[in-house]
């Protein structure tokens, strides 16, 4: 069968499951068969040939009542007045893939009357709208993205935010003069060297130095402040820092130039101050928006936090902000709806997408007292449950705030290097210094000395040196994060180096933490006996029954439901029932401890059939061990269940080092034991049990889905649950650390080099900034092949 | 020839001078806040688009002469 693309989307599928509509027209969903025909319906339809073949996803049905963003409670967290007396509101929309997308969103809330203006970045999906509040209601806003097949959450705009989006634009203007006027003195430069070949005039010679100080002064004095400003910083801390470096070299330049200028005699290096700054400052507009986009991603995170929650007190449901919830509130939350905080389960059964927490897709089924997880959504009917934490230290907002923690911690490599430049800041000053003395002293030109000196400086700049940690710690925390991993602190990845001993928990982390029958006794059960067995399993929650059913249904068919009585669940043992006048039973053997979990189904008291279950294991587990066993890091398993249990999953997984029925302060003391043998000990697990140890190792690693007392002591945390996580986790930071150290090599040699040549009077002030700029390029591009690599091994 | 040459030179710096003053006069605006977005939408330049614009400016001033009365009101 053919496939054919969706009309709307783009996305191709068979054309027998395709909505076929007068013969040209086909949708794979009646979303997108709805949003076209609006488009159509509206006279938006140009928007297809500004789509092109971009491919989108379905449209997002939002089943969700808007009237929620006309509250007070959400007017007066999110809206604010403009000077004009318009409403305001930042959203971020969701579902944007293209230009078109953007265009199609604009046009489409331009033509409401009411609206005064839509602003949709393309880069970070944030849009910004005014409306006039007497004319159109938010919510009808709202309601008229929606059926277009897009959604819109507001977030916060805090001032990091408004100083971010101003530092850019200052940047980027900097900038923009700093090229523009380097472009045009390039220009110049090019009548200014050839007249040096063809004996130009004092007179012309005079008003092209007149024609690059005027171009050349914008550039020192307003996009070169910034480099002012750090270095008058560094000198107050008593630091010769970069910027310092930068703007000495540049103001020596520049008066120097302007005696050349005045005086008529040599050659002026105008052309050198405005490149100096210039190619400097590109390195810093990179650094800016850098940071602008790691805020951003953060805000959009942010904004998936529901706003506001229905809180039950007295009887009474009531709409709140999240901030208002306190521990012990009751609070309800609708099929579809986010969970704002943490919490305990009230109802008896519910389910929730964890997805936002641990990227697993399944459904998790809770039942009553569970815990349930901020931000995660209700995808059973209408529950309610007690919050046990406040808002802003529900799991969800930790996530955040370890991610923001992240992005602002250096490495401790960082903090040596960062140590390293300002000495070698101070020692290249002196060298400038001796320079200018020692060429003095040999030929009395006090132009060419310093001239010479001025380029030591220059091509001695430590950018290349304060560039080599950082650019290669970026790479490698954004691609963990890529890959489900959420590092605390980025001078980890200088300790995963050094792990020569792994400590993993079981449960939950070797295996999946859910059981499954390996072994079923008695396969020849008449289908009376079958289905009885099958309606008994299927009336308990428990995990045993829960695999047994599963089982069943795999390995049986036409299995059904009869009407079996007297149903009792017998807590810790099982279920009884009756069925017939026959007594029915169905849980624990009442055999001795092996390591499998036992089920015995017993009519009138006789076992009809016995099934083993066990837990099973990841499926990257054998893999893990073996990644580990090449890089030489011994692996032990620790846990608490039973020895043949643990001995049973090591032998699977070719562990020899396990430890059986360990407690909480067990598995604390064998790590303490690890460390005074002077290993450096990594510990993975996820539940209460492990945290202890979590807290004594020297990288602590932890399943997303652990608890959150484990989530907050661990460093590491694997968003995903996958045990190729854990493995990437080791894999990326090792690489990582690898490029920052030939980073920092080719840094080092680059200066070992170029210094002495300038020292000797072999480079002019421009050769040495596009040289210096060149070494810091060749740290940026080394670093970039960090991920390159990692693609092609697909880890 | 030499006077020709520094009326140039100033002619030529103001003009510059003024195109760049301009651009950092929009980028303060926020103009170049998204370049991609400004890149991408010279491809959808067209008269209805042209519309569009003319319309949404008619609209903003009408809400705003409506908002100025209304507040003048109160």
């Amino acid at each position: 069968m053919s496939n054919m693309e969706c009309t709307h989307c783009n996305l191709s599928f068979p054309k027998d499951v395709m909505i076929e509509e007068d013969n040209d027209l086909y949708f794979c969903c009646k979303g997108c068969q709805g949003v076209y025909h609006l488009l159509k319906d509206d006279g938006l339809d140009s928007f297809y040939d500004k789509k092109g073949k971009e491919k989108l996803s379905a449209p997002l049905a939002v089943n969700e009542d808007a009237s929620n963003f006309d509250l007070d409670s959400f007017k007066q967290i999110y809206i604010k007045t403009t000077a004009d007396g318009f409403s305001s509101i930042d959203l971020v929309i969701e579902g944007i893939h293209c230009s078109a997308c953007i265009w199609l969103n604009e046009k489409v809330l331009n033509d409401e009357a009411g609206i005064v203006e839509v602003n949709i970045n393309f880069s970070n999906h944030k849009a910004k709208i005014v409306w006039d509040e007497d004319t159109i209601k938010l919510s009808h806003i709202i309601d008229r993205i929606r059926a277009i097949g897009y959604n819109a959450y507001p977030y916060k705009t805090g001032t990091k935010n408004e100083i971010n989006v101003n530092k850019k634009r200052d940047y980027f203007s900097k900038l923009s003069v700093a090229i523009f006027a380097s472009m045009n003195i390039m220009m110049i430069d090019v009548a200014k060297y050839t007249g040096y070949l063809t004996s130009m005039s004092d007179d012309a010679k005079f008003m092209i130095h007149v024609a690059e100080m005027i171009f050349a002064s914008p550039v020192l004095f307003y996009s070169g402040i910034i480099f002012f400003k750090g270095g008058y910083f560094g000198l107050k801390n008593k630091i010769i820092n970069m910027d310092f470096l930068i703007a000495f070299g540049a103001v020596l330049t520049y008066i120097y130039s302007w005696y050349v200028l005045v005086s008529g005699s040599g050659h002026s290096y105008f052309d050198s101050v405005a490149m100096i700054i210039t190619f400097v400052l590109v390195g810093k507009y990179l650094e800016v928006i850098g940071k602008k986009n790691a805020n951003d991603t953060i805000d959009t995170i942010k904004s998936s936090i529901p706003y506001e929650a229905t809180r039950i007190k007295d009887n009474e449901k009531e709409i709140v902000s999240v901030e208002q919830i306190e521990i012990g509130d009751t609070i309800e939350v609708k099929n579809g709806q986010k969970a704002c905080v943490d919490g305990k389960l009230i109802s008896t059964y519910a389910s929730f997408d964890q997805s936002s927490i641990s990227g697993e897709s399944i459904d998790v089924v809770k039942q009553k007292g569970d815990t349930i997880y901020s931000s995660t959504i209700n995808t059973s009917d209408v529950i309610v449950y007690e919050a046990t934490t406040t808002y802003a230290n529900s799991t969800f907002n930790s996530i955040i705030e370890l991610l923001e923690n992240s992005l602002n911690t250096k490495p401790k490599i960082q903090d040596i290097t960062n140590e390293l430049s300002k000495n070698f800041s101070l020692i290249i000053l002196l060298l400038s210094i001796a320079t200018f003395t020692g060429w003095y002293i040999y030929n009395g030109d006090f132009e060419n000395a310093l001239i010479v000196s001025i380029s030591v400086i220059v091509i001695a700049c430590p950018c290349a040196l304060a560039l080599a940690t950082p650019i290669a710690s970026l790479i490698g925390i954004s691609w963990m994060s890529k890959k489900g991993l959420l590092l605390k602190d980025a001078k980890l990845i200088e300790t995963f180096n050094d792990i020569d001993t792994i400590v993993l928990d079981k449960t939950g982390t070797i295996t999946h933490g859910v059981l499954e029958v390996v072994n079923m006794s008695n396969k020849t059960l008449t289908k009376e006996q079958l289905n009885i067995l099958y309606t008994l399993v299927d009336s308990s929650t428990h995990l045993v029954s829960v695999a047994v059913k599963k089982y069943l249904n795999k390995n049986f068919e036409n299995l059904e439901f009869i009407n079996i009585k007297d149903i009792k669940q017998i807590a810790g043992l099982g279920i009884n029932a009756s069925y017939d006048n026959k007594i029915l039973y169905g849980g624990k053997s009442q055999n001795t401890e092996n390591k499998y979990t036992n089920f015995e189904f017993k009519i009138n008291d006789i076992v009809i059939v016995r099934f083993d279950l066990q837990d099973t294991i990841k499926e990257d587990a054998t893999q893990l061990i073996e990644y580990f066993k090449s890089q030489n890091i011994e692996v032990f398993i620790c846990s608490g269940d039973n020895e043949y249990v643990v001995k049973d999953i090591s032998s699977k997984i070719n562990i020899k080092n396990f430890k059986a029925n360990m407690k909480p302060e067990d598995k604390y003391d064998f790590i303490n034991q690890l460390k005074k043998e002077n290993k450096k000990v990594a510990m993975v697990g996820d539940g209460v049990n492990d945290t202890l140890a979590l807290s004594k190792a020297d990288i602590s690693i932890s399943m997303a889905s652990g608890s959150d007392i484990s989530i907050n002591v661990s460093d590491v945390i694997i968003l995903n649950n996958s045990l190729k996580s854990l493995m990437n986790s080791f894999y990326i930071s090792k690489r990582t650390y690898k490029f920052i150290k030939q980073n920092l090599f080719i840094s080092l040699i680059y200066n070992a080099l170029t210094i002495p040549i300038a020292m000797a009077g072999y480079v002019v002030p421009l050769f040495a900034a596009l040289s210096m700029s060149l070494s810091s390029l060749l740290v940026v591009g080394n670093s970039f092949r960090i991920k390159r690599n990692l693609n092609k091994k697909d880890i | 020839m030499s006077g020709i040459l520094w009326l140039e030179l100033i002619v030529g710096t103001l003009i510059s001078f003024s195109l760049l003053g301009l651009m950092l006069w929009a980028v303060k605006g926020g103009q170049f806040d998204d370049g991609k977005k400004q890149m991408n939408g010279l491809l959808f330049d067209s008269t209805e688009d042209l519309q569009d614009a003319i319309n949404k400016e008619n609209k903003i001033k009408e809400l705003k002469a409506k908002k100025q009365k209304n507040n003048n009101l109160d």
